[in-house]
């Protein structure tokens, strides 16, 4: 596709997969042309912009508008298979032919990475384990799901910061997790900033979504076994002055408000510090919301009950949750490579092409500047027309 | 100190280009001395990148001044290359110049801050590999419009007369080309590179963030460019219209983000 030309002569080597025409017949001759003209470079530069109007459309609409950019790749890699084909310039040009089968590779693998790949997230309270349920997730329709069939334990987690330019910032994550892969075998593993865990097939990389997650036992008044759960509040520090949540215990159609008041100050101004969960606390309990007319409220510490309408809820302590960005990519090291393959035979095809000749031309002679711009002169036909079929067969 | 190393390069820098503008104007070749004030240029001012980022504990990527210094310093080091091994390209310093002075004059309307933080997801060698590939890029793309200005303005009485000595319009036009092809290899190994170091800092190696998109779009506008010069056989003119065309571009993307995004990348500065 790219600096390679299609002959428009007969040529006396047979394209690549195409039965060498003893006798041409009707039919393979209209074959023939219509994979020429399918791998067109013409048509590769309407794809070009096919492609742009694609991203244009993804980047502004922010949906993930599957046609726009699908089209173009189909288009690409009908243009290149064309190419490969039908050019016997490839036979002789083993840079350029690796470079197309590249790119072909790509095409491929991003339509099956569209097809099988899965993106969610996920938030895990210290101390809890994730067996498959998701906050949010995308995936491609032929995506195997298997994130049932793991289990990813958050056993602790740091965040460390420090106060630079009047302004905290986030250092290190560290994340101890303990799991268990799909096949049966498990262990522990620290993971966080660029160390995902490797599970069955899944990345799970730690986020900057963070907070905290009051714990709750729920004893319902009709005497069923007691439950204990926990409230993720808002992300911390982000969303410093938000934390507060409204929630309905299991089983329960009382809605519960509650709000985390902490007091005192979990990072130092004047020192690098951690995430921690802030000893001085107290845990608001509204029934209601704020604004409602029968507003009741508690206050409570770790052990204090609230006696509901329909069962008793207990607070008993507060942890740290942590968001994790869940991913799932097979294709991901196949398009590594076909990508560093793509652009080293690109590469290379240039070094040869522009080795052939002088990176020095030599200096023009007094007439060789803008008069011959319009108007080349010999020496410029000579070069055009060495440039022109500087890819042909035979050349 | 690195400070004031900083501003005898700029001089340095400011030296050269006065004297190749005064010998496109007086129709004298210089550059000898050109060459060695470059270089003496480029040395100056890898010292006092080099002391800046042994002082601060972190490379000149994190605030603008910091990038546009080691944008200027990329841009004229790889220039100095080229034009010591290249003479064919030595003419371009009276247009190549000029439009670092204005980047030298951006750069100085900004503080060097003295506090810095490098965000954790600057934490890895990727970051390196990926701005190296950067640079080069738009180092070749530069040079690529210094030949397509020579081009351009031979279409003018005063360029042609100016520039007579140089090798025809379709040889620049080739030289042009290489630059941008050249260009395009680094600027693809900066896309694969940029996605390697997302996929480990956010978990995903492509999320549409206004950088990697307009990147991205950079880059099909240059493979279009390549690809309409080489299927048409485009003029000499046309191609360097597209040079410059892919120039601004890709000066807006790299440069022009600081204006909408606090960060490189958005999300680099999350708490």
């Amino acid at each position: 596709m790219i600096l390679s030309k299609i002959p428009t002569s007969g040529s006396n080597i047979p394209p690549l997969g195409i039965p060498s025409p003893g006798l041409p017949t009707p039919s393979s001759n209209v074959a023939l042309r219509i994979l020429r003209a399918l791998a067109s470079l013409k048509l590769t530069l309407v794809l070009i912009i096919l492609l742009l109007a694609g991203v244009l459309i993804i980047y502004y609409t922010h949906t993930r508008f599957v046609w726009a950019l699908a089209v173009p790749f189909i288009g690409f890699a009908i243009n290149l298979a064309a190419t490969v084909l039908t050019n016997p310039v490839f036979r002789r040009q083993m840079a350029l032919l690796i470079f197309h089968l590249a790119l072909i590779a790509i095409a491929v693998l991003i339509a099956l990475d569209w097809l099988t790949y899965l993106k969610g997230r996920i938030e895990i309270v210290e101390g809890e384990t994730f067996t498959g349920q998701t906050m949010s997730e995308e995936s491609g329709p032929l995506h195997n799901r298997r994130l049932g069939k793991l289990q990813l334990t958050n056993e602790n987690f740091t965040v460390n910061y420090t106060n630079t330019d009047g302004r905290l910032r986030r250092t290190d994550t560290r994340n101890q997790v303990a799991w268990v892969a799909p096949d049966g075998r498990s262990g522990r593993s620290v993971i966080g900033d660029q160390e995902p865990l490797l599970l069955g097939g899944y990345r799970f990389y730690t986020t900057t979504n963070k907070g905290f997650a009051p714990i709750f036992s729920w004893r319902p008044a009709d005497g069923s076994a007691e439950k204990i759960g926990a409230v993720h509040l808002p992300s911390f520090p982000r969303d410093y002055l938000q934390q507060k949540n409204e929630w309905k215990p299991p089983g329960s159609s009382t809605s519960v408000w509650i709000l985390l008041q902490m007091e005192e100050e979990i990072f130092s101004r004047d020192k690098p510090s951690e995430l921690r969960v802030p000893d001085k606390h107290k845990i608001v309990v509204r029934l209601n919301a704020p604004q409602g007319d029968n507003d009741q409220r508690w206050e409570l510490k770790p052990g204090d009950s609230v006696p509901l309408p329909d069962g008793v809820l207990t607070y008993q302590e507060l942890r740290k949750w942590m968001g994790y960005d869940v991913s799932y990519n097979f294709t991901l090291p196949w398009l590594l490579a076909a990508s560093v393959l793509a652009v080293l035979s690109m590469a290379w095809h240039f070094w040869r092409k522009f080795s052939a000749r002088p990176w020095n031309p030599s200096s023009g002679n007094p007439n060789s500047g803008n008069t011959n711009a319009e108007n080349p002169g010999p020496e410029h036909f000579q070069q055009a027309a060495a440039d022109t079929t500087a890819d042909e067969p035979g050349k | 100190m690195e400070l004031q190393i900083l501003w005898v390069a700029l001089v340095t820098y400011v030296l050269a280009g006065s004297l190749s503008i005064i010998g496109f104007v007086m129709q004298r070749k210089p550059e000898r001395a050109i060459l060695a004030l470059l270089v003496l240029g480029v040395v100056l001012h890898t010292t006092a990148i080099a002391l800046r980022w042994e002082r601060m504990g972190h490379g000149p990527y994190i605030t603008m001044f910091e990038a546009l210094s080691s944008g200027i310093w990329n841009l004229l080091l790889i220039y100095t290359l080229v034009y010591w091994r290249i003479p064919a390209i030595r003419a371009t310093a009276a247009i190549i110049m000029p439009i670092l002075f204005l980047m030298m004059g951006w750069m100085m309307m900004f503080t060097p801050s003295e506090v810095g933080h490098k965000p954790q997801v600057y934490h890895t060698i990727w970051l390196y590999i990926h701005i190296g590939f950067a640079k080069v890029f738009i180092s070749t793309v530069f040079i690529a419009v210094g030949i397509s200005g020579i081009i351009l303005s031979r279409r003018t009485e005063y360029g042609a007369m100016r520039f007579a000595h140089l090798p025809n319009d379709s040889r620049l036009d080739d030289l042009s080309f290489r630059f941008m092809a050249v260009a395009m290899i680094f600027q693809t190994l900066m896309l694969i590179t940029g996605a390697i170091w997302a996929q480990d800092a956010w978990g995903r190696y492509w999320d549409w963030d206004p950088l990697e998109t307009w990147a991205f779009i950079t880059w099909l506008f240059v493979i279009f460019s390549l690809h309409l010069r080489h299927t048409y056989k485009t003029k000499p003119h046309t191609g360097a219209l597209l040079v410059i065309g892919v120039f601004i571009m890709a000066f807006l993307v790299f440069f022009g983000v600081p204006f909408v995004s606090t960060d490189f990348h958005q999300g680099v500065g999350r708490s």
